[in-house]
């Protein structure tokens, strides 16, 4: 059932869809499933397409159209798309299987953070090179100590005439061997409370007496890693809001592109759920009414995710703002993908004790899939602070040890 | 389809939670609970003649309102939240759609005015003594006689099967499953109401013994029309459920704000908050879904019997939850009488049972997916 947006909406699909028939290269949607993303900590499928001609001149189409990073508004390089038209962006590049190029944290996290408190020397010098691809950031949040508890961390940032001097350590950074830039929550006053100590700053990450060491995750790949500071320097200039205002700065990401991918997230858990179908018929489990319990349930909750998004996305299309349900998303589907990758281990018995051969700690693909769902509750806020979050923002609950009741919320 | 209200929808939802919590709070609820029939019948006029929700979504030739569904599910969303006792759901929603679907003109003609203007009380008979929720279970039989036909067997787990006026009994022909008209005065009919868990909805067993008998719509097409129709309902109770739901998630967050242990409201305990969130999650998801179900029916969408199950499967856990973790957190107060939780509570037991619980929906929906 197709939900009717309004016709402006329908009019930008019609663009988008003749936009992406005249310009995408013949041969990109053949040459790999661009929709298959990489499972959470998973591998990346498609690192090797990504080289191609072919690639390079689709992501030079792209820029020229301004389909890179295309929600941001037009004065910073973007294409001002507002959440339905970039729901309606990914919707049409998933249909014509050809990929919806991303800039990672400079996009979703960078990016907004500089729009909103970033000078205007700052927007013109650093938005440009995300767009481009010319810096490419990684997150530098958590550290061996401090991790839910973001306000805590420890790594020091000392100014010293027009720059900034950073030590200590970062850990669990994805992506860092993609990076050159690092964006990073330091602490710059000791003596003040402890979120009003701290600095944003985006610290160049290549060789800047910064090291950094690969960590191996519980799947055997190496996607994130840790990082020591031993004096690595930054401009003055690179610090976004202000000195000892990075608190505020980190905290304006948070649910920046929403409703972006509202209506395709489903898509990869909806492909994944049909694979293992597959496997349950191949193993002939598939009458067993356990098992069909079991897939009726994996099936009914990425239903949801669509019932959801497009519900989100109606609510947007008309001006509305959305209910409670945008902010249980992110739980709803990261505990939704462990359960599914137990019911995928399970479902193969004996066969789940064995590895495929090859160096290192290879494993099936149903293997990492159970494995690699464990990231989801954990990383970009875990489960039990997403709980904390609904509970006193969508509910009003007090904060902890508060004595003073919350403000009370619209009631539906 | 467009999946947000109106503004004459959401008006519409305002109005009939004005008109419940003026006319039927819990107070009253409970008054009901122990009365002879169930319901308020003052309550019940007033529905049809001041705000015409019984004919919200029958069609106009029928003398309805010719209302989309969604505004029926509407009102039931509220009904639901209310806990109103009420023969609604089985007049309005079983036995109106059971009419429609088996697209009988005559008898839609003949029988919708009356359940549409609220002054006959109808329901739907097609469960069995053996509780089986699925269509090929039926065996009551019907034969076929000079002016009519003449109905013999059993039929249970009847909603407000003891003050309905009109039955509209599922029933085997040699032909197939059938659909069958019966009055309540009809002869030999013998009518008894059952001590239901849930008191604020009545159920009955039918016994008939060569009862009269209307054949409505073709000999042996009820199983289609049938199924067409307890997929709507499904989505109907599952409404229902979306409005309890959401009434015990209030219920216990507002007493989690002011109840005081330890010198602090509980809800600053995290045991409690993340009970709350969870409860949040599923009754937000379970509004996706349900809305999402309304506004399929209402689009005649071809994935009805998908979503149907779905939506009943997934509601029916989160009302539950919802009203299980509602009384987990009020403590000992939760599980008097006095205190309204175990309304909610038995209520969701009900309605997860009734029409068919989870496993025996995602079954269906695993078959009705192709698996
Ligand atoms: C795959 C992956 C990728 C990541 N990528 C990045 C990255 O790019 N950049 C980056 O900076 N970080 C990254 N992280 C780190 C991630 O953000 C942290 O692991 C996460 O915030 C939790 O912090 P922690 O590991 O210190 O656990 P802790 O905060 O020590 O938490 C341990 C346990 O205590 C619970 N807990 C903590 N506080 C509370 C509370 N107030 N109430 C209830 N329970 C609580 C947690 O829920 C958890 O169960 C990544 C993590 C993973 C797994």
């Amino acid at each position: 059932m197709e939900i009717d947006l309004g016709p402006e909406a329908a009019a930008f699909r019609t663009e988008i869809r003749g936009w992406i028939a005249a310009h995408a290269p013949a041969e990109l949607a053949a040459m790999t499933d661009w929709n298959a993303a990489a499972m959470t900590g998973g591998h990346s499928v498609n690192a090797e397409p990504e080289q191609s001609p072919e690639y390079a001149a689709w992501e030079q189409e792209l820029l020229d159209a301004r389909l890179i990073c295309a929600s941001w508004p037009e004065q910073y390089g973007g294409r001002g798309l507002g959440p339905v038209e970039n729901a309606i962006l990914t919707e049409e590049f998933h249909r014509a299987g050809v990929p919806r190029i991303r800039r990672g944290f400079g996009e979703g996290m960078v990016g907004p953070s500089l729009m909103a408190h970033g000078t205007a020397e700052q927007q013109e010098h650093f938005l440009r090179r995300i767009i481009t691809a010319e810096d490419v950031y990684c997150q530098g949040f958590s550290e061996p100590d401090h991790g839910s508890d973001l306000g805590s961390v420890e790594t020091r940032g000392v100014v010293d005439g027009d720059e900034i001097v950073i030590t200590g350590q970062k850990v669990w950074t994805s992506g860092f061997y993609r990076a050159n830039m690092m964006f990073v929550l330091c602490r710059t006053d000791t003596a003040a409370p402890k979120h009003r100590g701290l600095s944003y700053v985006l610290v160049p990450f290549l060789d800047n007496n910064i090291e950094a060491r690969p960590l191996k995750q519980m799947t055997g790949a190496a996607q994130f890693g840790q990082e020591f500071f031993d004096g690595a320097r930054a401009p003055m200039f690179n610090v976004v809001g202000g000195l000892n205002n990075g608190w505020k700065v980190a905290m304006t990401t948070l649910g920046f592109e929403r409703g972006g991918s509202a209506t395709t997230q489903h898509l990869r858990f909806e492909r994944e759920f049909w694979d293992l179908v597959d496997l349950a018929r191949k193993l002939g489990r598939e009458r067993d009414p356990l098992i069909r319990q079991q897939l009726a349930w994996a099936y009914t909750h990425v239903q949801i995710m669509r019932f959801s998004g497009l519900r989100l996305l109606s609510q947007l299309a008309e001006g509305r703002d959305p209910g409670p349900e945008a902010s249980t998303s992110k739980l709803f589907w990261s505990e939704y993908e462990k359960r599914l990758g137990e019911i995928a281990i399970d479902l193969l018995g004996a066969e789940g004790l064995v590895r495929p051969e090859g160096e290192g700690y290879q494993v099936s693909h149903w293997q990492d899939v159970f494995l690699a769902s464990r990231a989801g509750t954990i990383y970009s806020g875990t489960s039990e602070i997403q709980r904390n979050i609904i509970a006193e923002r969508a509910l009003g609950l007090p904060r902890e040890g508060g004595h003073k009741p919350a403000p009370k919320p619209a009631t539906r | 389809m467009e999946l947000v209200f109106s503004p004459e929808q959401e008006e519409l939802r305002r109005s009939v939670r004005r008109f419940i919590e003026a006319r039927s709070p819990l107070s009253a609820v409970r008054e009901q609970m122990e009365s002879e029939t169930g319901y308020d019948a003052s309550v019940w006029r007033q529905l049809a003649d001041q705000m015409g929700l019984q004919s919200i979504a029958i069609p106009e030739e029928y003398g309805g309102a010719g209302s989309s569904f969604v505004d029926l599910a509407i009102v039931l969303e509220e009904l639901g939240r209310g806990l109103v006792p009420s023969p609604f759901f089985g007049s309005v929603v079983l036995a109106a759609y059971a009419l429609l679907d088996a697209g009988d003109d005559a008898a839609c003609r003949d029988l919708l005015p009356g359940i549409a203007d609220g002054s006959r009380l109808a329901t739907l008979a097609f469960t069995e003594d053996s509780g089986s929720w699925d269509l090929g279970d039926i065996t009551l039989s019907a034969v076929p006689e000079r002016d009519g036909w003449s109905l013999t067997g059993a039929k249970s787990y009847v909603v407000d099967g003891h003050v309905a006026d009109l039955i509209l009994v599922a029933a085997r022909t040699s032909a197939g499953l059938s659909l069958f008209a019966v009055e309540a005065d009809a002869s030999g009919l013998t009518r008894t109401e059952l001590p239901t868990l849930d008191q604020t909805r009545r159920l009955a067993r039918l016994v008939l013994d060569g009862t009269p008998a209307r054949l409505i719509g073709t000999d042996g097409a009820a199983e289609t029309s049938l199924a067409r129709t307890l997929d709507k309902a499904a989505i109907a109770l599952a409404a229902e459920q979306l409005g309890g739901a959401q009434a015990a998630l209030d219920m216990a967050v507002d007493y989690a704000k002011v109840r005081q242990q330890f010198d602090q409201p509980i809800g600053s305990f995290q045991a409690i908050k993340h009970k709350a969130s969870e409860m949040l999650l599923r009754v937000e998801s379970a509004r996706s879904a349900t809305y999402y179900g309304m506004w399929a029916v209402a689009d005649d969408g071809e994935d009805v019997p998908i979503v149907a199950s779905l939506v009943k499967a997934y509601c029916s856990e989160a009302y539950f939850h919802a009203a299980a973790e509602n009384i987990q957190i009020h403590g000992g107060i939760g599980f008097t009488w006095e205190h309204d939780a175990h309304l909610y509570f038995k209520r969701a037991k009900s309605a997860q049972l009734f029409l068919g619980d989870g496993d025996f929906h995602r079954e269906n929906l695993a078959e009705r997916v192709g698996i």
